[in-house]
């Protein structure tokens, strides 16, 4: 019986479907993330009688045949690039992004990761890194004794240094955007790879045609919306539900056709 | 006594395959775009030799047979996913996706953009506008599609998305992925079909509905076996009783 494996395709489905929503659930306060939702695509068909087939030697013809499908299968699990909301931090390395377009970290193996999360620090060198000590591009160096930094909306780093009232430039933020930011891969830490569905990085800085502007000591929340998971997960769990009330039906079916001849 | 036997199966046959169609609407619960199928059933006279010599004539009998899956076409919930580039359609209209094996039709408007910039669906066949494949600019931001398909950025517009109707919808046969065939030509959608843009079409399947179809489907074929099984019963009381008597 068909059914069986069906409804096996329909519980695997929504099995995956409450794991994407768990994540989004689990990660509603990481900061710059972004939600995942599951999309899911119907299996093969197996037509048992073909619409269009002719019926009798008038020309008449099957106007809707029969076809019986063989379930579901997911197919992406695709992000919402979103803006999430920015919120006050009052830290003066914490900045979030308005707009289009990714910070971009230089990884330790060589490798570029992009990412919206603006939750930066100083290392003991001075420089602009991650929460895991990551090096911002192109490099930013807060000399020793600065006093007071300010970021602006283009990204241009200024400080005041020792007791000058000119302020300083020690760099600029450096941006990128994607054609297709869906594309991206995530990797964890908040951290994002280029893929080949992404579209190669387009490097800017903040501000420019096509790039949003930095917002120093804030940071950008998870775009997770914890009513519409909350009501996503209570439909993905009925679903799951209503497909093993199928398992359940075809198992008495079948139970029903095992004991027509008892002796 | 055949008869009865061959009749119940016939029935049990049809339950059978109509169970497989409710798991299938049950497990794409979650699809976009999706279209439920029901079953229908009509009956099939036996064509079989009869004998005529008898008092009686033989009494014409019946087999079920399933005739048809016909697609429940009415239009599913909208829900808001966020992602500007999903289109939810309203009223009578298709998207046309442009696969290896030729167009393909779908209801299913959550639509990305692939590394060239073009409008694709999840699986990265190309969804097409009036003129082809939409092509966006890689530096355009803030895209929007209207309601009548256009899709737009501040920079200006790209193209137009192409939506289909067809004279016998029912035509339409499932080909996956959330695809549909058709041996029709598509004509273009009539104006009462517009698009919104942010959504996406769920499935239309009524989950109460497959459950209830579902319990009665389980019931009756229960029923059908225990009839079988009473009808066995009677065949071997039978040849035992003639062969006392013998």
């Amino acid at each position: 019986m068909r059914a069986l494996h069906t409804a096996a395709t329909g519980m695997t489905a929504q099995e995956l479907n409450v794991q994407v929503i768990s994540n989004n659930i689990a990660n509603m306060r990481t900061t710059g993330y972004k939600r995942q939702q599951a999309h899911f695509q119907d299996l093969l068909y197996q037509d048992m009688r073909r619409s269009g087939t002719v019926t009798s030697e008038q020309d008449t013809r099957v106007p809707a045949g029969i076809e019986i499908g063989t379930g579901v299968k997911a197919v992406s699990t695709a992000r919402a690039m979103s803006q999430g909301n920015i919120s006050p931090t009052e830290k003066d390395y914490d900045i979030a992004i308005r707009g289009e377009g990714f910070f971009r970290i230089e990884m330790p193996d060589g490798r570029t990761t992009y990412t919206r999360d603006g939750g930066f620090e100083l290392n003991a060198e001075g420089e602009l890194v991650t929460k895991d000590g990551y090096r911002v591009a192109p490099g930013i160096q807060v000399p020793q004794d600065a006093r007071s930094v300010s970021i602006s909306a283009q990204g241009q780093v200024q400080v005041l240094v020792g007791g000058a009232n000119e302020p300083q430039d020690v760099g600029q933020i450096a941006m990128s955007r994607f054609v297709n930011k869906a594309g991206l891969q995530a990797i964890g830490d908040n951290l994002f790879l280029e893929t080949a569905a992404s579209g190669p990085a387009i490097e800017g800085q903040p501000g420019e045609a096509g790039f949003g502007n930095l917002q120093q000591g804030f940071l950008e929340e998870a775009n997770v919306n914890a009513v519409t998971e909350i009501s996503s997960l209570i439909a993905a769990q009925r679903a799951y539900e209503m497909n093993s009330k199928v398992v359940s039906a075809a198992d008495q079916m079948l139970t029903a056709a095992s004991q027509m001849f008892r002796g | 006594m055949e008869n009865s036997l061959l009749i119940g199966l016939s029935r049990q046959v049809a339950l059978a395959r109509e169970i497989n169609v409710i798991a299938n609407n049950v497990a794409n619960v979650s699809t976009n775009g999706f279209k439920a199928r029901s079953s229908v059933f009509e009956e099939y006279m036996m064509p079989n030799a009869r004998a005529e010599e008898f008092p009686r004539a033989d009494r014409e009998f019946a087999y079920v047979i399933d005739a048809d899956t016909p697609l429940d076409l009415s239009q599913g919930a909208t829900e808001q996913t966020g992602n500007p580039l999903d289109v939810a359609i309203q009223g009578d209209g298709f998207l046309v996706v442009d696969t290896p094996q030729g167009e393909r039709f779908t209801r299913n408007g959550a639509m990305q953009l692939d590394a060239q910039g073009r409008l694709v669906n999840s699986d990265g066949f190309l969804v097409l506008g009036d003129g082809g494949p939409i092509a966006v600019d890689p530096q355009a931001t803030d895209l929007t599609i209207s309601p009548d398909g256009v899709v737009t950025s501040a920079a200006g517009q790209f193209g137009q998305l192409r939506l289909v109707r067809f004279d016998n919808p029912q035509g339409l046969s499932n080909a996956g992925a959330n695809l549909f065939v058709s041996e029709e030509e598509p004509m273009p959608a009539m104006d009462t079909a517009s698009l919104r843009s942010g959504m996406v079409e769920r499935s239309n399947v009524n989950a109460v509905l497959e459950m209830t179809r579902m319990m009665d489907v389980s019931r009756a074929y229960t029923s059908i076996a225990g009839m079988i099984q009473r009808m066995a019963e009677l065949q071997r009381t039978a040849v035992q009783r003639l062969g006392e008597i013998a």
